[in-house]
């Protein structure tokens, strides 16, 4: 799955609809959009406006109701095919990071154990001297013993983002990342995703609510009743 | 870098309270488990090196002599049954016998022992045959006599204790005012025969005036049939056989009952901890569900998880086990107090017997349990989706 | 052969009664055999009392082992009177208030141990003298009540001149009479035994009371 040049995530007609009790929810509705190697994509629109589906399905962590998503050609999802746990799995941890509005560190490991935390699982070749160069790279090698009680919300996503980068993915993906952010570390962590883009080359595509930070990146799509509008 | 066994051990300090409460249960059912586990071996043990310490397996006395003798020896009392010293001859000719000794029983009542007096207790050994029977007799001072008609008394430990009495120093019998000298004193065995008093057969004899014995200790050829030669004993006229391999039987059935129901008890116990550690993992469990979906993204496969959560329990118990065999180490001399005091018929020696392979053992069936139980829990954790345990905010 | 197997369970059972393993004992030590009845013989005016139990090893070690033999006039001899032998103190009481002490000692006789006890009050004079075992063809004349009377009143300033070893006595003890002449050294040894309690009683008890050491 690892294409230098050219790396592009291709939906075609993605849908995913599920059933709420007796009601069935259209959450996406035949989006189709591609997205290629060293792109910040930012999707906006109001809850429910299935963003956070579509972000979801583009991420592998979910499987569509129809439609198909190619990664470099490759098809992931189509023709009906439905992927399990296992195959998802393998796909994610070769393709993607991922950060969440919530941080989601592990708050009895370190700062430092909480980057390392993927290589316990999965250890991309190459990956050994990632998390002391993440860490000083986002500015937390002072902060590496560290409880994530003993820092800032600023600080704890700037370790989730090392986290999600130690395995070297093709594709961040960020839904909401700075959702729990005060104005100031919002500006930081979007300066950092800028930085990422702009000078290390990496792909990435986030939900937010923020316009400043949808700003940021080069490709804002709207999101309106499950489908995609792009300005 | 990050051990997988690091990840599943920093997981249980998260709740110290909930984890140290299901470590201290595991910790409690391992001690009663490896305990009493200790003692089921133990207690046969000590019982088979008591009988052994007899010296001899079979001994045949008078009918009726067993009630007498315990009048004799509890209170003084007359009306002993004796045997005729010439069955001796007969015992050892049959082929199943090895040696045999022939042992006179007798009690001096002493009006100066206390307010109400008391009984000593003597026996009546030959020099020649009864050493033989007792070869792990070891002596404080001195040795055994060597004449069978010596003016002399070997003491056991406490009796000699109780007269203060060094070899050289002399005893009375009471009530026929014989003097004896001293010339040997054994060591402890754990036994009666540290309160009884040796001398030599004809010696008793003679102050007791009787030519008869009352007992006659057999010691049977290794690898005879005893049961035949208890057989054959029965036909001796007016004489009762008895076989220590019975007396074994008879303990052991006494207590049969007791040990399964403490071995129960002990089971049950050990299931109830393991279902305390279920509860603790399926509860961490469920409190990390976002968190094991996060794991997920991060290239976390099903059978990762599955083996994080089993880790947890493989820590718990294995700690708990550890702790709980260390402290049946620890307070086995206690234990054995406290059986010893509980049992009516306790063996010399360690009742609670723990050694490195019973440990083992314990722990092996402790950390089996533990892992069967924590399946459910591993196995709930791996099942996790991450996008449902993510949104389940 | 019929009611063997009943016959063989209670053979087995006295068996096991006779044959199997009494508690293994410490140093022997000397205690009453029938406390309460003694208790309330000694000191009818009793409502209780309170047993403790000290040794010299433990209480001052080789210093106060020295200073009892010094006080004795004797050493210790052979292998039962030693640093470690644990000594029964009874405490007796009169509701809260202390009445006085019974204590005994081991004492190597002629034939066997003698068990010699003494009935103390709170100043240490004796109240009553009671050999509780003693193996002897002439025990009965030293466990006459007539010979104990003799040490009512006594105190341990009496035993003072007493020399063991020789058996020479001034002052009140030369009044002392041995009913026995037979038992020359089981009188004597009686007398060695009464001074040693009242002496370990003065280091147990009366001078630790008075806040000497």
């Amino acid at each position: 799955m690892n294409n230098d040049n050219g790396m592009s995530l291709e939906a075609r007609d993605l849908s995913r609809s599920y059933r709420r009790g007796s009601e069935q929810i259209n959450a996406l509705d035949q989006v189709s959009l591609t997205i290629r190697r060293g792109e910040f994509v930012s999707f906006m629109g109001p809850s429910g406006s299935g963003k956070t589906t579509l972000i979801n399905l583009l991420g592998c962590l979910d499987n569509p109701s129809s439609g198909e998503l190619r990664l470099t050609g490759k098809n992931i999802f189509g023709g009906g095919k439905k992927l399990d746990e296992k195959a998802l799995t393998r796909i994610r941890r070769e393709v993607f990071g991922y950060i969440f509005q919530s941080f989601y560190l592990i708050p009895t490991l370190t700062v430092r154990e909480n980057v390392a935390l993927p290589l316990a699982f999965y250890r991309k070749p190459g990956s050994e001297g990632e998390v002391d160069r993440l860490l000083k790279m986002l500015g937390m090698d002072h902060r590496m013993n560290h409880l994530p009680g003993q820092i800032s919300g600023g600080e704890m996503q700037r370790v989730a983002i090392a986290r999600a980068l130690v395995n070297r993915p093709e594709i961040l993906l960020a839904d909401e990342p700075t959702g729990n952010l005060d104005t100031k570390r919002s500006g930081e962590i979007g300066e950092i995703l800028q930085d990422l883009n702009k000078n290390v080359g990496l792909t990435i595509v986030m939900v937010t609510h923020n316009p400043g930070l949808a700003r940021l990146g080069g490709r804002l799509v709207e999101m309106r009743d499950g489908q995609a509008y792009e300005s | 870098m990050i051990s997988r066994f690091q990840i599943a051990y920093k997981n249980l300090l998260r709740k110290k309270a909930r984890t140290l409460l299901t470590l201290i249960g595991i910790m409690l059912s391992s001690w009663v488990l490896v305990s009493l586990l200790g003692f089921n071996r133990g207690y046969e043990h000590a019982l088979n090196r008591d009988i052994d310490n007899m010296g001899y397996q079979l001994m045949v006395m008078a009918k009726g002599c067993p009630y007498e003798a315990a009048t004799m020896m509890l209170q003084g009392g007359t009306g002993l049954r004796y045997i005729e010293q010439s069955m001796v001859d007969e015992i050892v000719k049959k082929p199943e016998v090895d040696k045999v000794t022939p042992i006179l029983m007798q009690a001096f009542f002493d009006p100066d022992k206390g307010d109400g007096g008391g009984i000593a207790g003597y026996f009546g050994v030959e020099a020649a045959t009864f050493p033989g029977m007792k070869p792990f007799f070891r002596f404080r001072q001195g040795g055994w006599f060597k004449d069978e008609n010596a003016a002399e008394a070997v003491m056991g430990f406490e009796a000699a204790e109780l007269e203060q009495r060094e070899v050289g120093d002399m005893i009375l019998v009471p009530e026929k005012n014989v003097k004896l000298k001293v010339v040997g004193i054994l060591e402890r065995t754990g036994t009666q025969d540290d309160g009884t008093i040796f001398v030599p057969l004809k010696r008793l004899q003679m102050i007791s005036a009787t030519d008869k014995i009352t007992t006659i200790g057999i010691k049977v050829k290794k690898g005879a049939d005893s049961t035949k030669l208890e057989t054959a004993l029965y036909l001796l006229p007016d004489v009762q056989v008895v076989s220590f391999t019975q007396v074994k039987q008879t303990i052991m059935k006494l207590i049969a009952t007791a040990r399964v129901m403490v071995l129960s008890i002990a089971i049950i116990a050990l299931l109830i901890a393991m279902v305390g550690v279920i509860n603790t993992i399926l509860m961490s469990v469920l409190e990390r569900l976002q968190e094991i979906g996060i794991l997920k993204t991060m290239g976390a496969m099903p059978g990762d998880i599955f083996m994080l959560v089993w880790t947890e329990t493989l820590i718990l118990c294995s700690s708990g086990g550890i702790a709980g065999i260390a402290l049946a180490f620890v307070f086995a001399r206690l234990s054995d107090l406290l059986v010893r005091r509980v049992l009516p018929y306790a063996p010399g020696g360690e009742l609670v017997a723990i050694d490195m392979k019973l440990a083992l053992l314990t722990l092996a069936v402790i950390v089996a349990v533990g892992l069967l139980s924590g399946i459910y829990p591993a196995w709930k954790a791996g099942r996790v989706r991450p996008l449902e345990s993510i949104r389940s905010e | 052969m019929k009611g063997m197997s009943c016959y063989r369970i209670v053979l087995a059972t006295l068996l096991v009664f006779f044959v199997m393993a009494i508690p293994a004992l410490a140093a022997v030590g000397c205690d009453l055999n029938d406390p309460d009845r003694d208790v309330a013989r000694f000191f009818p005016d009793s409502s209780g009392y309170k047993t403790s139990y000290v040794s010299i090893d433990k209480r001052g070690g080789d210093t106060m082992l020295k200073r009892v033999e010094k006080r004795l006039g004797d050493r210790f001899h052979g292998i039962y009177e030693t640093i470690d032998v644990p000594y029964t103190i009874y405490e007796i009481r009169k509701g809260t208030q202390k009445i006085g002490y019974i204590h005994g000692v081991n004492q190597k006789g002629a034939y066997g141990g003698i068990q010699v006890f003494v009935a103390l009050d709170t100043t240490g004079r004796i109240r009553s003298f009671y050999i509780q075992k003693m193996t002897s063809q002439w025990a009965k004349k030293l466990r006459d009540p007539k010979f104990g009377r003799q040490f009512v009143g006594l105190t341990l300033t009496d035993f003072d001149s007493y020399d063991p070893a020789s058996g020479k006595a001034s002052g009140k003890l030369t009044e002392i009479r041995n009913p026995a002449s037979e038992a020359e050294q089981d009188f004597r040894a009686s007398l060695r035994a009464l001074k040693k309690n009242l002496i370990l009683m003065d280091e147990f008890v009366y001078s630790p009371e008075k806040g000497r050491p």
